[in-house]
């Protein structure tokens, strides 16, 4: 045998990559293509691999981010940390990843030493923790959980900043109240400590119309159309006693791996299996079991077997149903062939064929536990998977909303609000900020205009058509007008109300455009009370934000941001 | 990975959209014409007559076609009817998309609008709805007549009686002599002959040359009303009444039109050009009705047409005259089993059915088959005869042992199986539908198993006849293959025998019967179709032209339509925009109508039959209420609009009707797929290094 040897190549080094041209560039496009994402009237992507394969259009950073393939290492960086803050918040994926941009772009421009803006950097997010955790805080709200409004309209947020799921307000309607009705659903009656939240599971359904959709409490397990003909015996009154397997019954024997079975003529080796099949076929009618269900295949005899001992018997149930599945009926998921131990099976209620569309389902009803199935439908196959993200999305945040029961106000009036904040605390209090770092105030002067131009620019991404956004001198929130008018206009008429929608134009406010450097003034903080008292009526939703998702976001995009503007060599191996 | 802006000033993924819709324009209308697709590589070339066979025929590969094409897919799927609709349309609102671009709307306005629009434009068109209510009730009666003559025949008389009688009921006061007069000096004294003069030209030229002229006088538009049973059923005393009141009345949708009471006249109007297949489509309903009376108990339960029940079979070389339809199945087999046949014919005979491949070595879906198993012999003599022989023998005598002489295989079946089994008069039929294997285990009481070694008792169903199709030495085709029919006492099963002498035509003709039958379907499922003709996308056009002018009331929310945001400056200046946008959408409708015009080779050209519409469209929206205008429009026979391309015989025009739901779902599909490309700006190419695009692809991309 010949071998070949190669002599290995040096590693290439590139300092200070932010410098570097190439890499300003792919992060200006890598912006602007998560910018034009951004808010209600957000623009979609269509995302394909140029060769046929299929076409996902989409505005949420979930999808986005993990269909970009990237070969910088910074962009890689700033990337991984969005996806990471996504997988664990669901929610303000292009709010973390914009902000970043924004802040690298900024801070770069102010020409400050590195360690200087880090430093700074990160206290000014410390300020605005503080101050989105604090009781003075100007744009949070409580969340009161005897009633809906505010839960309702945290759901309608989520979904209505997905223009790709391209919903009516009809339908936003229906679905928010689905969502809020399923998420109701995982509530477990008891309250036992510690409280565990049961599952909801979303099924997408092509063909119906969106307001078709539905919640059931339970588990829906999609089955082919004839079978189910076939696995209609009797009906019992009493709870009924499942087993659930999780390994294959389809009497295929484990794989030997490298070595070879040697067996001997006349032995079979299926029979065999099928005899352990069979058995364990009669240990459950024995058990008198009344509902078997399989996660993968089941051999055509036992199905047989099992049913005329008139046991349901279920296979190909998949992978995703076995934990609520486990969880509905307290059935431990069965790994082996041996003996079942009792402690294993668990029960159901009942159970229900049901036809939704052109597909037939198997309807199981727990006896109390919090699971149920919420069904989604929609006409086009894109549209059906990007609603599918954006309800697991609301599922997730209202779950979020639970551990801390505040939301944050929506619409861009949060950034607008923190950045008239932090630019009042850095001209009258700099020393509140600065709690002697060792920075000069005027350094803080200069990374606090950059940090809250990243700020009012991130709001500002709202905007796709060309409007101008104004801020008010009075709360600092967030308005849209049309761009172009005649300087002598009324603006409270013009105006209607602020982005979240909590205030009114005709409040006697003062407006300036956000885009120029305005006198720093001090934003009302505490919301008041009347303000949302007027706004609790139905027809005039608030737009919020889940508190949790937006601080990580916040937290992830600045911590990213300092991390990205630290790296001074980026050492690539060629080999 | 690449990225590409698309709307840099002209959106391409519109102009790609509206590129493609194009090619569809020939199918639609009733008069379609068929296109040859030619295959450069291989010149192998296809004859299609359909969007959905064209589409897959073209290559659709680019980011806005395979939407298209998944739109088109889904759509077909799930109603079978409309894809020419939904391409069309695609291609028309594109169009009328850009027009919006072009003249600055802001995109959110564009889509809120459009969408607010054609919803408002689905709960107009609900004035045209016809009941379909009783079909079945005279079928009885109606079962010796068939063809065209039932339509005028059984139809008219009913609803002239009643028409007639309307003004002795109504105790009209002042409106009285003028109808009467206007009524009776047409035809005096011939009361049920009141409405013949629109089977005849001459006196319907006569008719609306009356109408016109009184046209501009309200209370005439109210007695022309009269003729309409919604007259009937309000109690109120119409009088004179206010032109006000006379909209309030047409806005809401209580104007109930005929009815429609027969299967006969259902079919030729659902028909759209395509006698011969719903023919076929509907001998078949009769027979399924036949079927369902004579099962026990079929009084309890309505009848449902039951389209999962219904199978096509197409023999290709013969003439079109043989299409049939017949209860139970056909299928082909060799003709070397014509003894078999022969032999089995005239006694009822014993069934298994099998799931999946009948051969020796197949194992269930899901089995997998380990490779590191060797067999080794002891000692023990080895038996002659190959595995495949033995398991052969032991089919063999498990159907003796039960005997079976008919095995249905929805999968493959040995060959050497089915020639051992020749030899006892044992059928073997393999690749049949998985439905067709459902429908005979109900039939029969067969159980279906996966393994033939399963078979018991309880697995056998029986009571299954075989005979010869047609004269087994008829129709044999090339391949030495004939066809046979199975079927049972009382089986649901209907099988529609397409023929046609031109191979290549064979797969439109299945497509059309499909058709046919799917809109049979939805029509008796929903018991409601609309006004066929294309009346309610006339309908659409003149209300959206209405809705643009009317202004928008203050804090209506639902004009909003997909505006969520009300606080963003759209959502102010919406009003602004609305009247242009509406106009834009209603153009795509005028499109529709036009193309639909020149297809049915009324006008020479686009222009002409533009025109044509226009005029209509002004008329209709003059009236201050469409929707009469159009039932007005719709009862007489020469006004063009409303019968198109059927029959040029004005005795033998019966109604036009077409479905509901999947016609509203291909409105709805088309502009959700215009206004998902419209928001897309920038199309995303993962996965393939920079060097694998074609440079000339690589125009205007940006990398990261």
């Amino acid at each position: 045998m010949m071998s070949c040897l190669e002599a290995k190549k040096p590693s290439l080094c590139h300092r200070e990559p932010l410098t570097a041209e190439k890499v300003r560039t792919t992060l200006a496009v890598l912006k602007g293509v998560l910018t034009s994402c951004y808010g209600p009237f957000g623009r979609l992507k269509q995302l394909h691999n140029g060769v046929g394969g299929s076409v996902c259009t989409t505005s949420q950073s979930a999808v986005l981010l993990r269909n970009l393939s990237v070969t910088h290492p910074v962009l890689k960086v700033l990337i991984a940390s969005v996806q990471n803050h996504v997988s664990c918040f669901s929610d303000c994926g292009l709010f973390t990843a914009i902000l970043c941009c924004n802040l690298i772009e900024n801070v770069q421009k102010t020409n400050l030493a590195t360690a200087t803006a880090i430093k700074l950097n990160k206290r000014l997010l410390n300020f605005c923790t503080n101050y989105l955790r604090s009781e003075s805080c100007g744009c949070r709200i409580p969340v009161d959980f005897s009633s809906t409004q505010i839960l309702l309209c945290l759901v309608r947020s989520v979904l209505t900043s997905k223009p790709a799921c391209m919903l009516t307000r009809k339908e936003v309607d229906h679905i928010s109240t689905l969502i809020l009705r399923a998420f109701l659903f995982t509530i477990p009656e008891s309250t036992k400590n510690p409280i565990i939240l049961g599952k909801s599971i979303i099924i997408s359904l092509k063909g119906p119309r969106v307001t078709d959709s539905t919640v059931l409490p339970g588990v829906l397990i999609e089955i082919p159309e004839i079978q189910l003909m076939k696995t209609l015996p009797v009906r019992k009154s009493s709870a009924l006693k499942v087993a659930l397997f999780s390994t294959s019954l389809s009497g295929d024997f484990s794989d030997p791996g490298e070595g070879s079975v040697v067996v001997s003529y006349r032995v079979s080796l299926e029979n065999a299996v099928l005899d352990q099949l069979i058995n364990l076929g009669r240990q459950l009618v024995s058990d008198h079991v009344d509902l078997v269900l399989c996660q993968k295949v089941m051999h055509p005899s036992l199905k047989r077997f099992l049913r005329t001992h008139h046991i349901i018997a279920i296979d190909r149930v998949g992978v995703t149903p076995i934990e609520p599945l486990s969880k509905a009926t307290g059935a431990q998921p069965i790994g082996s062939l041996g003996p079942v131990s009792p402690s294993s099976y668990g029960s159901v209620k009942d159970w229900h064929s049901a036809q939704f569309g052109c597909k037939h389902f198997f309807h199981l009803i727990p006896n109390e536990a919090p699971v149920c199935t919420l069904l989604l439908c929609n006409r086009n196959d894109t549209v059906a998977d990007e609603l599918k993200l954006a309800c697991q999305t609301a599922l997730h945040v209202l779950q979020l909303t639970v551990k801390e029961p505040w939301v944050l106000l929506g619409g861009g009036c949060t950034e607008t609000h923190l950045a008239a904040c932090i630019r009042h605390t850095t001209h009258k209090e700099p020393g509140n900020i600065l709690q002697g770092e060792g920075c000069t105030q005027a350094e803080l002067q200069l990374i606090a205009e950059a940090f809250c131009s990243a700020l009012e620019s991130l709001a500002g991404s709202l905007e796709h058509d060309g409007g101008e956004i104004l801020t008010d001198m009075k709360h600092g929130h967030f308005w849209s007008m049309q761009a172009g008018l005649p300087s002598v206009v009324n603006w409270p008429d013009l105006l209607s109300q602020c982005g979240c929608g909590v205030y009114s134009s005709q409040e006697e406010l003062s407006w300036s455009v956000l885009r120029n450097t305005c006198h720093p003034f001090a934003p009302q903080t505490c919301i008041p009370h009347e303000a949302l008292e007027i706004n609790q009526q139905p027809a005039r939703g608030l737009i919020v934000d889940c508190l949790t998702a937006k601080l990580s976001g916040l937290q992830v995009a600045v911590e990213t941001a300092n991390l990205i503007l630290d790296l001074a060599y980026v050492i690539e191996d060629k080999n | 990975m690449a990225c590409r802006i698309i709307n840099k000033r002209r959106h391409v993924g519109l102009q790609q959209l509206s590129s493609f819709a194009e090619t569809g324009r020939a199918f639609l209308g009733p008069v379609k014409s068929s296109k040859f697709i030619t295959d450069e590589g291989c010149h192998k070339s296809v004859l299609v007559s359909s969007t959905v066979r064209l589409l897959e025929s073209l290559d659709t590969t680019s980011a806005v076609g395979q939407l298209l094409n998944e739109a088109v897919q889904a759509q077909n799927d799930t109603y079978r009817t409309g894809a020419t609709t939904l391409l069309f349309l695609a291609g028309a609102w594109s169009r009328a998309v850009e027009e919006c671009l072009h003249l600055g709307v802001p995109i959110p306005i564009i889509v809120s609008v459009m969408s607010e629009g054609l919803n408002s434009c689905s709960e107009e068109v609900v004035s045209l709805q016809v009941p379909v209510h009783n079909i079945f009730d005279h079928m009885d009666s109606t079962e010796a007549v068939s063809g065209l003559e039932t339509v005028s025949g059984s139809s008219l008389p009913q609803d002239l009686s009643e028409a007639i009688s309307v003004p002795e009921k109504q105790d009209l006061k002042d409106d009285v002599p003028q109808l009467a007069t206007y009524s009776l000096s047409e035809k005096p004294g011939k009361s049920p002959k009141f409405f013949k003069p629109q089977a005849t030209v001459e006196a319907g030229k006569n008719t609306s040359q009356t109408l016109k002229n009184l046209h501009t006088d309200t209370c005439f538009r109210k007695s022309v009303l009269i003729h309409s049973r919604h007259f009937k059923r309000t109690d109120n005393n119409q009088g004179i009444c206010t032109p006000n009141r006379f909209l309030e009345q047409c806005g809401a949708a209580t104007f109930q039109t005929y009815g429609c009471r027969d299967l006969v006249e259902l079919a030729v109007g659902l028909s759209h050009g395509d006698g011969s297949s719903m023919q076929l489509v509907e001998a078949a309903v009769r027979l399924q009705y036949q079927n369902a009376c004579m099962q026990p108990g079929s009084r309890a339960a309505p009848f449902m047409f039951d389209i999962s029940r219904l199978f096509t079979f197409c023999l290709p070389g013969l003439p079109e005259t043989f299409s049939c339809v017949c209860p139970g199945y056909i299928t082909l087999v060799s003709i070397s089993s014509a003894a078999m046949i022969q032999e089995l014919q005239n006694r009822p005979i014993r069934v298994v059915l099998i799931e999946g491949d009948l051969t020796e070595s197949y194992r269930h879906l899901g089995f997998n088959k380990s490779t590191h198993i060797k067999t080794v012999l002891d000692g023990v003599k080895l038996q002659e005869d190959s595995s495949e022989e033995l398991w052969a023998n032991h089919v063999l005598q498990l159907l003796i042992k039960f005997s079976v002489n008919l095995i249905l295989v929805e999968g493959n079946v040995s060959e050497h199986l089915i020639e051992k089994c020749r030899h006892r008069n044992q059928l073997i039929i393999g690749s049949v539908n998985g439905r067709v294997m459902q429908t005979f285990a109900e039939a029969t009481g067969a159980v279906q198993v996966a393994y033939i070694t399963q078979v018991n008792e309880d697995c056998v169903g029986s009571g299954v006849s075989v005979t010869f199709w047609r004269n087994p030495l008829d129709d044999l085709d090339r391949s030495n293959r004939m066809a046979i029919l199975l079927k049972t006492e009382g089986i649901s099963m209907i099988t529609a025998v397409l023929t046609s002498p031109v191979r290549a035509q064979m797969q439109t003709k299945e497509d059309r019967f499909w058709t046919c039958a799917y809109r049979v379907h939805h029509a008796l499922k929903e018991e409601k179709v609309f006004l066929g003709g294309s009346a309610v996308e006339f309908l659409c056009l003149s209300h959206l032209h209405i809705l643009a002018e009317q202004p928008l009331q203050k804090g209506d929310h639902a004009c909003l339509g997909r505006l969520h945001d009300t606080s963003s400056w759209l959502a102010s200046s919406l009003a602004s925009y609305r009247p242009t946008v509406l106009k834009c959408l209603a153009d795509g409708w005028h499109r529709y109508l036009s193309a639909l015009l020149c297809n049915t080779a009324t006008y020479s050209s686009e222009l002409e039959a533009s025109t044509f519409v226009q005029h209509h469209v002004q008329n209709a929206v003059d009236s201050g209420c469409p929707s009469a205008y159009i039932l007005k429009e719709y009862n007489k026979l020469n006004s063009g609009i409303f019968n198109l391309g059927i029959s040029n015989k004005p005795e033998q025009i019966p109604r036009v009707y077409d479905v509901v739901t999947p016609k509203i779902e291909a409105w709805r599909r088309a502009l959700d797929l215009v206004l998902l490309v419209l928001q897309t700006d920038t199309e995303i190419i993962t996965g393939l290094g920079h060097t694998q695009i074609n440079s000339q692809k690589l125009e205007g991309c940006l990398f990261l």
